[in-house]
Protein backbone atom coordinates (compact mmCIF):
# COMPACT_ATOMS: atom_id res chain seq x y z
CA UNK A 1 0.00 0.00 0.00
CA UNK A 2 1.11 3.76 -0.76
CA UNK A 3 2.68 5.20 1.93
CA UNK A 4 1.59 8.43 1.42
CA UNK A 5 -1.63 7.57 2.07
CA UNK A 6 -1.04 6.57 5.50
CA UNK A 7 0.79 9.63 5.79
CA UNK A 8 -2.16 11.93 4.82
CA UNK A 9 -4.58 9.70 6.55
CA UNK A 10 -1.85 10.33 9.81
CA UNK A 11 -1.69 14.23 9.55
CA UNK A 12 -5.46 14.69 9.02
CA UNK A 13 -6.08 12.53 12.22
CA UNK A 14 -3.48 14.58 14.26
CA UNK A 15 -5.20 18.07 13.45
CA UNK A 16 -7.39 17.62 16.57
CA UNK A 17 -5.58 14.90 18.49
CA UNK A 18 -2.73 17.01 18.92
CA UNK A 19 -4.08 19.55 20.80
CA UNK A 20 -6.34 17.36 22.88
CA UNK A 21 -3.13 15.38 24.32
CA UNK A 22 -1.36 19.07 24.92
CA UNK A 23 -4.39 19.56 27.04
CA UNK A 24 -4.02 16.70 28.65
CA UNK A 25 0.05 16.37 29.49
CA UNK A 26 -0.74 20.05 30.51
CA UNK A 27 -3.42 19.16 32.83
CA UNK A 28 -1.64 16.28 34.65
CA UNK A 29 1.75 18.09 34.98
CA UNK A 30 2.04 19.73 38.89
CA UNK A 31 4.08 22.47 37.20
CA UNK A 32 4.67 24.64 33.77
CA UNK A 33 5.98 22.94 30.50
CA UNK A 34 7.86 24.80 27.96
CA UNK A 35 7.63 23.50 24.23
CA UNK A 36 10.80 21.41 24.46
CA UNK A 37 9.76 19.39 27.57
CA UNK A 38 6.40 18.68 26.19
CA UNK A 39 7.62 17.56 22.93
CA UNK A 40 9.62 15.63 24.67
CA UNK A 41 7.17 13.76 26.73
CA UNK A 42 4.86 13.34 23.73
CA UNK A 43 7.28 11.00 22.85
CA UNK A 44 8.40 9.20 24.92
CA UNK A 45 4.37 8.57 25.76
CA UNK A 46 4.67 7.02 22.43
CA UNK A 47 7.68 4.74 23.00
CA UNK A 48 9.92 7.23 21.30
CA UNK A 49 7.91 6.44 18.19
CA UNK A 50 6.37 9.69 17.17
CA UNK A 51 3.09 9.97 15.82
CA UNK A 52 3.33 13.28 14.76
CA UNK A 53 6.34 15.43 14.41
CA UNK A 54 7.22 17.31 17.93
CA UNK A 55 7.74 20.82 15.81
CA UNK A 56 4.18 20.50 14.89
CA UNK A 57 3.29 20.89 18.72
CA UNK A 58 4.62 24.35 18.56
CA UNK A 59 1.77 25.92 16.63
CA UNK A 60 -0.96 24.19 17.96
CA UNK A 61 0.43 25.30 21.68
CA UNK A 62 0.26 29.07 20.33
CA UNK A 63 -3.24 28.55 19.25
CA UNK A 64 -4.67 27.13 22.36
CA UNK A 65 -2.67 29.95 24.11
CA UNK A 66 -4.58 32.62 21.68
CA UNK A 67 -8.25 30.85 22.73
CA UNK A 68 -7.53 31.43 26.17
CA UNK A 69 -7.33 27.82 27.19
CA UNK A 70 -3.72 27.79 28.18
CA UNK A 71 -1.67 30.78 29.42
CA UNK A 72 2.21 31.28 29.24
CA UNK A 73 5.01 33.14 30.49
CA UNK A 74 8.14 33.70 29.59
CA UNK A 75 11.39 32.63 31.36
CA UNK A 76 15.07 33.00 30.76
CA UNK A 77 17.41 29.66 30.04
CA UNK A 78 20.78 29.18 30.30
CA UNK A 79 20.60 26.78 27.20
CA UNK A 80 19.60 29.49 24.46
CA UNK A 81 16.50 32.03 23.70
CA UNK A 82 14.28 32.44 26.60
CA UNK A 83 11.73 30.25 27.73
CA UNK A 84 7.72 29.78 26.89
CA UNK A 85 6.07 27.37 29.93
CA UNK A 86 2.84 27.15 29.84
CA UNK A 87 -0.15 26.21 32.15
CA UNK A 88 -3.45 25.31 31.34
CA UNK A 89 -6.85 27.25 32.38
CA UNK A 90 -9.77 26.97 33.72
CA UNK A 91 -11.29 27.05 30.14
CA UNK A 92 -8.99 24.56 28.37
CA UNK A 93 -9.78 22.18 31.81
CA UNK A 94 -13.43 22.50 30.68
CA UNK A 95 -12.52 22.27 26.72
CA UNK A 96 -10.22 18.92 28.08
CA UNK A 97 -13.43 17.40 29.64
CA UNK A 98 -15.42 18.49 26.38
CA UNK A 99 -12.96 16.68 23.93
CA UNK A 100 -12.56 14.03 25.92
CA UNK A 101 -15.89 13.09 25.96
CA UNK A 102 -16.15 13.45 21.94
CA UNK A 103 -12.90 11.64 21.84
CA UNK A 104 -13.94 8.51 23.79
CA UNK A 105 -17.65 8.45 21.49
CA UNK A 106 -15.46 8.68 18.40
CA UNK A 107 -13.14 6.07 19.52
CA UNK A 108 -15.99 3.34 20.32
CA UNK A 109 -17.97 4.44 17.05
CA UNK A 110 -14.77 3.73 14.71
CA UNK A 111 -13.84 0.63 16.88
CA UNK A 112 -17.48 -0.86 16.73
CA UNK A 113 -17.49 -0.24 13.08
CA UNK A 114 -14.30 -1.61 12.50
CA UNK A 115 -15.37 -4.76 14.31
CA UNK A 116 -18.03 -5.04 12.17
CA UNK A 117 -21.15 -4.99 15.32
CA UNK A 118 -22.40 -1.37 13.97
CA UNK A 119 -26.04 -2.97 13.74
CA UNK B 1 12.91 17.56 -4.94
CA UNK B 2 14.32 17.01 -1.40
CA UNK B 3 16.75 19.55 -0.51
CA UNK B 4 19.75 18.33 1.60
CA UNK B 5 19.66 17.73 5.37
CA UNK B 6 20.71 21.47 7.13
CA UNK B 7 24.08 21.42 9.05
CA UNK B 8 23.76 23.50 11.47
CA UNK B 9 20.35 25.63 13.45
CA UNK B 10 21.18 28.47 11.36
CA UNK B 11 20.75 26.26 7.99
CA UNK B 12 17.93 24.70 9.05
CA UNK B 13 16.46 28.39 9.90
CA UNK B 14 17.33 29.55 6.69
CA UNK B 15 15.34 26.35 5.03
CA UNK B 16 12.25 27.21 7.13
CA UNK B 17 12.20 30.66 6.29
CA UNK B 18 12.59 29.46 2.49
CA UNK B 19 9.86 26.87 2.78
CA UNK B 20 7.36 29.31 4.95
CA UNK B 21 7.52 32.01 1.71
CA UNK B 22 5.13 33.77 0.95
CA UNK B 23 2.95 33.18 4.06
CA UNK B 24 2.10 35.80 6.62
CA UNK B 25 5.15 37.52 7.67
CA UNK B 26 3.98 37.39 11.37
CA UNK B 27 3.58 33.60 11.00
CA UNK B 28 7.05 33.12 9.69
CA UNK B 29 8.57 35.30 12.77
CA UNK B 30 6.69 32.83 15.20
CA UNK B 31 7.87 29.86 13.39
CA UNK B 32 11.52 30.90 13.06
CA UNK B 33 11.20 31.74 17.37
CA UNK B 34 9.28 28.69 18.01
CA UNK B 35 12.22 26.30 16.03
CA UNK B 36 14.81 28.16 17.45
CA UNK B 37 13.89 27.46 20.83
CA UNK B 38 13.50 23.58 20.44
CA UNK B 39 16.69 23.12 18.29
CA UNK B 40 18.74 24.85 20.82
CA UNK B 41 17.68 23.29 23.43
CA UNK B 42 17.93 19.79 21.87
CA UNK B 43 21.21 21.14 21.17
CA UNK B 44 22.57 22.13 24.32
CA UNK B 45 20.28 18.73 25.76
CA UNK B 46 23.34 16.82 23.62
CA UNK B 47 26.71 18.29 24.68
CA UNK B 48 29.64 16.75 23.24
CA UNK B 49 27.44 15.43 20.18
CA UNK B 50 28.06 17.39 16.70
CA UNK B 51 25.20 20.08 15.51
CA UNK B 52 25.21 18.51 12.21
CA UNK B 53 24.42 15.34 13.91
CA UNK B 54 21.68 16.71 15.95
CA UNK B 55 20.19 18.27 13.30
CA UNK B 56 20.27 15.42 11.29
CA UNK B 57 18.41 13.08 13.88
CA UNK B 58 15.62 16.19 14.58
CA UNK B 59 14.90 15.66 11.09
CA UNK B 60 12.90 12.59 11.64
CA UNK B 61 11.49 13.84 15.54
CA UNK B 62 11.10 17.36 15.01
CA UNK B 63 10.58 17.33 11.54
CA UNK B 64 11.84 18.75 8.32
CA UNK B 65 11.72 22.51 7.52
CA UNK B 66 8.73 21.34 4.51
CA UNK B 67 7.16 19.55 6.87
CA UNK B 68 7.10 22.48 10.09
CA UNK B 69 5.94 24.90 7.34
CA UNK B 70 3.21 22.62 6.44
CA UNK B 71 2.18 22.72 10.24
CA UNK B 72 2.01 25.72 10.61
CA UNK B 73 0.41 26.79 7.31
CA UNK B 74 -2.23 24.22 7.83
CA UNK B 75 -2.41 22.63 11.72
CA UNK B 76 -2.42 26.95 13.03
CA UNK B 77 -5.11 27.65 10.75
CA UNK B 78 -7.55 24.39 11.33
CA UNK B 79 -6.76 24.42 15.10
CA UNK B 80 -7.88 28.07 15.41
CA UNK B 81 -10.87 27.24 13.52
CA UNK B 82 -12.00 24.56 15.62
CA UNK B 83 -11.72 26.72 18.26
CA UNK B 84 -13.36 29.71 17.34
CA UNK B 85 -17.26 29.59 18.14
CA UNK B 86 -18.98 28.93 15.05
CA UNK B 87 -19.54 32.50 13.51
CA UNK B 88 -23.34 33.69 12.94
CA UNK B 89 -23.66 33.61 9.21
CA UNK B 90 -25.51 36.79 8.17
CA UNK B 91 -26.18 37.59 4.48
CA UNK B 92 -25.28 40.40 3.35
CA UNK B 93 -28.60 42.14 2.58
CA UNK B 94 -29.07 44.25 -0.89
CA UNK B 95 -30.58 46.93 0.45
CA UNK B 96 -27.66 49.54 0.24
CA UNK B 97 -29.31 51.68 3.52
CA UNK B 98 -29.40 47.90 5.71
CA UNK B 99 -25.40 47.69 4.37
CA UNK B 100 -24.51 50.93 5.79
CA UNK B 101 -25.98 50.36 9.34
CA UNK B 102 -24.92 47.22 9.46
CA UNK B 103 -21.49 48.74 10.47
CA UNK B 104 -23.40 48.82 14.00
CA UNK B 105 -23.20 45.25 14.44
CA UNK B 106 -19.65 44.81 13.56
CA UNK B 107 -17.65 45.19 16.82
CA UNK B 108 -14.46 45.82 15.21
CA UNK B 109 -15.96 49.32 14.25
CA UNK B 110 -15.93 50.21 17.69
CA UNK B 111 -12.46 49.12 18.67
CA UNK B 112 -11.30 50.65 15.47
CA UNK B 113 -12.75 53.89 16.99
CA UNK B 114 -11.20 53.48 20.18
CA UNK B 115 -7.55 52.79 18.63
CA UNK B 116 -8.22 56.04 16.45
CA UNK B 117 -8.82 58.32 19.72
CA UNK B 118 -6.04 56.30 21.49
CA UNK B 119 -3.57 56.65 19.12
CA UNK B 120 -3.20 60.38 20.05
CA UNK B 121 -2.02 58.83 23.79
CA UNK B 122 0.29 56.14 21.99
CA UNK B 123 1.64 58.05 19.15
CA UNK B 124 2.87 60.42 21.66
CA UNK B 125 4.44 58.01 23.70
CA UNK B 126 6.22 56.14 21.37
CA UNK B 127 7.36 59.46 19.65
CA UNK B 128 8.94 60.27 22.60
CA UNK B 129 10.68 57.07 23.46
CA UNK B 130 11.84 57.12 19.42
CA UNK B 131 12.69 60.50 19.45
CA UNK B 132 14.67 60.33 23.09
CA UNK B 133 16.01 56.93 22.85
CA UNK B 134 17.77 58.01 19.50
CA UNK B 135 18.80 61.14 20.77
CA UNK B 136 20.52 59.37 23.79
CA UNK B 137 22.24 56.32 22.52
CA UNK B 138 23.61 59.30 19.51
CA UNK B 139 24.80 61.38 22.14
CA UNK B 140 26.67 58.97 24.74
CA UNK B 141 27.69 56.96 21.67
CA UNK B 142 31.22 58.26 22.48
CA UNK B 143 31.34 56.92 26.26
CA UNK B 144 31.11 53.57 27.12
CA UNK B 145 27.12 53.71 28.54
CA UNK B 146 25.99 54.82 25.24
CA UNK B 147 25.95 51.27 24.48
CA UNK B 148 23.74 49.95 27.04
CA UNK B 149 21.59 52.93 26.41
CA UNK B 150 21.11 51.94 22.97
CA UNK B 151 20.57 48.28 23.45
CA UNK B 152 18.00 49.17 26.02
CA UNK B 153 16.08 51.36 23.78
CA UNK B 154 16.30 48.67 20.73
CA UNK B 155 14.63 46.08 23.39
CA UNK B 156 11.43 48.67 24.56
CA UNK B 157 11.20 49.61 20.62
CA UNK B 158 10.87 45.34 19.89
CA UNK B 159 8.40 45.25 22.85
CA UNK B 160 6.60 48.17 21.48
CA UNK B 161 6.28 46.72 18.56
CA UNK B 162 5.08 43.32 20.00
CA UNK B 163 2.49 44.90 21.67
CA UNK B 164 1.32 47.18 18.86
CA UNK B 165 0.94 43.94 16.73
CA UNK B 166 -1.15 42.42 19.43
CA UNK B 167 -3.45 45.52 19.78
CA UNK B 168 -3.77 45.47 15.92
CA UNK B 169 -4.84 42.17 15.70
CA UNK B 170 -7.46 42.48 18.41
CA UNK B 171 -8.83 45.32 16.91
CA UNK B 172 -8.64 44.30 12.96
CA UNK B 173 -7.97 40.89 13.10
CA UNK B 174 -5.29 41.19 11.00
CA UNK B 175 -2.65 38.66 11.86
CA UNK B 176 0.35 40.02 13.65
CA UNK B 177 3.43 38.20 15.40
CA UNK B 178 2.58 36.39 18.50
CA UNK B 179 6.49 35.99 19.38
CA UNK B 180 9.03 39.07 19.32
CA UNK B 181 11.82 39.20 17.08
CA UNK B 182 14.40 36.18 18.06
CA UNK B 183 17.50 38.31 20.00
CA UNK B 184 20.21 35.75 17.65
CA UNK B 185 23.14 33.77 18.80
CA UNK B 186 26.81 35.21 18.40
CA UNK B 187 28.64 37.78 20.47
CA UNK B 188 27.16 40.74 21.98
CA UNK B 189 28.98 42.81 19.00
CA UNK B 190 27.28 40.82 16.56
CA UNK B 191 24.03 41.20 17.75
CA UNK B 192 24.96 45.09 18.15
CA UNK B 193 25.79 44.62 13.98
CA UNK B 194 22.91 42.96 13.42
CA UNK B 195 20.57 44.81 14.94
CA UNK B 196 22.07 47.87 13.04
CA UNK B 197 21.90 45.98 10.17
CA UNK B 198 18.67 44.70 10.36
CA UNK B 199 15.92 47.21 8.43
CA UNK B 200 13.27 46.24 10.71
CA UNK B 201 15.09 48.38 13.33
CA UNK B 202 14.88 51.13 11.02
CA UNK B 203 11.31 50.40 10.33
CA UNK B 204 10.31 50.46 13.43
CA UNK B 205 11.66 53.69 14.56
CA UNK B 206 10.07 55.17 11.78
CA UNK B 207 6.57 53.96 12.69
CA UNK B 208 7.27 55.55 16.07
CA UNK B 209 7.57 58.31 14.74
CA UNK B 210 5.30 58.14 12.83
CA UNK B 211 2.79 57.43 15.42
CA UNK B 212 2.43 61.20 16.43
CA UNK B 213 1.40 63.07 13.63
CA UNK B 214 -0.81 59.93 12.64
CA UNK B 215 -2.42 60.33 16.01
CA UNK B 216 -3.30 63.68 16.10
CA UNK B 217 -4.91 62.92 12.57
CA UNK B 218 -7.00 59.86 14.04
CA UNK B 219 -7.71 61.38 17.46
CA UNK B 220 -8.88 64.74 15.72
CA UNK B 221 -11.20 62.99 12.85
CA UNK B 222 -12.53 60.38 15.52
CA UNK B 223 -13.03 63.07 17.94
CA UNK B 224 -14.92 65.82 15.80
CA UNK B 225 -17.18 63.38 13.97
CA UNK B 226 -18.49 61.62 17.35
CA UNK B 227 -19.10 65.33 18.80
CA UNK B 228 -20.57 66.97 15.41
CA UNK B 229 -22.40 63.62 15.26
CA UNK B 230 -23.54 63.36 19.42
CA UNK B 231 -24.65 66.83 19.23
CA UNK B 232 -26.52 66.93 16.16
CA UNK B 233 -28.24 63.98 17.14
CA UNK B 234 -29.73 65.55 20.38
CA UNK B 235 -31.09 68.58 18.53
CA UNK B 236 -34.37 67.51 19.05
CA UNK B 237 -34.28 67.02 22.75
CA UNK B 238 -33.20 70.69 23.05
CA UNK B 239 -35.13 71.95 20.70
CA UNK B 240 -37.95 70.45 22.73
CA UNK B 241 -36.52 71.30 26.24
CA UNK B 242 -35.94 74.86 24.73
CA UNK B 243 -39.45 74.95 23.04
CA UNK B 244 -41.57 74.24 26.57
CA UNK B 245 -38.90 76.43 28.61
CA UNK B 246 -37.73 73.42 30.87
CA UNK B 247 -34.31 74.32 30.06
CA UNK B 248 -32.12 77.09 28.44
CA UNK B 249 -28.35 77.50 28.92
CA UNK B 250 -27.18 79.35 31.60
CA UNK B 251 -24.31 81.00 30.20
CA UNK B 252 -24.65 81.43 26.76
CA UNK B 253 -28.88 81.94 26.39
CA UNK B 254 -31.24 80.17 24.47
CA UNK B 255 -29.59 77.85 21.48
CA UNK B 256 -30.60 79.87 18.30
CA UNK B 257 -31.09 77.68 15.53
CA UNK B 258 -30.27 78.96 11.76
CA UNK B 259 -31.71 78.96 9.21
CA UNK B 260 -35.51 79.39 11.42
CA UNK B 261 -36.60 76.13 10.02
CA UNK B 262 -34.50 73.87 11.69
CA UNK B 263 -36.65 74.48 14.89
CA UNK B 264 -39.40 72.99 14.02
CA UNK B 265 -40.06 69.54 14.46
CA UNK B 266 -38.83 68.82 10.78
CA UNK B 267 -35.84 70.51 11.34
CA UNK B 268 -34.71 68.56 14.62
CA UNK B 269 -35.50 65.84 12.55
CA UNK B 270 -33.10 66.63 9.62
CA UNK B 271 -30.36 67.66 12.29
CA UNK B 272 -30.61 64.30 14.33
CA UNK B 273 -30.92 62.13 10.70
CA UNK B 274 -27.75 63.99 10.05
CA UNK B 275 -26.20 63.09 13.56
CA UNK B 276 -26.96 59.45 12.58
CA UNK B 277 -25.23 59.72 9.18
CA UNK B 278 -22.19 61.39 10.51
CA UNK B 279 -21.85 58.53 13.40
CA UNK B 280 -22.34 55.97 10.93
CA UNK B 281 -20.01 57.33 8.55
CA UNK B 282 -17.55 57.58 11.31
CA UNK B 283 -17.77 54.04 12.02
CA UNK B 284 -17.29 52.93 8.46
CA UNK B 285 -14.13 55.57 8.24
CA UNK B 286 -12.82 54.29 11.37
CA UNK B 287 -13.05 50.39 10.53
CA UNK B 288 -11.52 51.54 6.93
CA UNK B 289 -8.58 53.69 8.31
CA UNK B 290 -7.46 51.37 11.11
CA UNK B 291 -7.58 48.20 8.76
CA UNK B 292 -5.47 50.43 6.01
CA UNK B 293 -3.18 51.12 9.26
CA UNK B 294 -2.44 47.62 10.73
CA UNK B 295 -1.13 46.59 6.89
CA UNK B 296 1.25 49.69 6.90
CA UNK B 297 2.50 48.52 10.27
CA UNK B 298 2.67 45.07 9.51
CA UNK B 299 5.24 45.86 6.70
CA UNK B 300 6.97 48.47 8.87
CA UNK B 301 7.28 46.43 12.19
CA UNK B 302 6.86 42.63 10.69
CA UNK B 303 8.53 42.42 7.07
Amino acid sequence: MDDGHAKKFQKELNVGIVALVLLAVLDRSSQDLYGYEIAKRLHRANDGDGLFKEGTVYPVLRSLCEGGFLKSRVEPSSAGPPRRYYRITREGRALLVQWNGIWIQTRDFVDRVLRGDES
Amino acid sequence: MSRPAPRSIDDYLSALRAALAGSDPALIQDALYDAEEYLRAEVAANPGVPEAEVLERLMTTYGSPEEIAAAYRDTELKVTRALQPPASKRAASPDPIMQFLSVYSDPRAYTSLFFMILSLVTGTLYFTIAVTGLSLSLSLAILIIGLPVFIGFIGIARAISLGEGRLLEAVTGERMPRRPVHPGSGSLWERILAMLQDGRTWTTMAYLVMMLPLGVIYSSVALTGLSVGVAFLLVPLVGIAQRSEWWVSSNTGPLVFSPWWLDTPMGWVFCAVFGAIVLTSLLHVARIVVRLHARVAKVLLVT
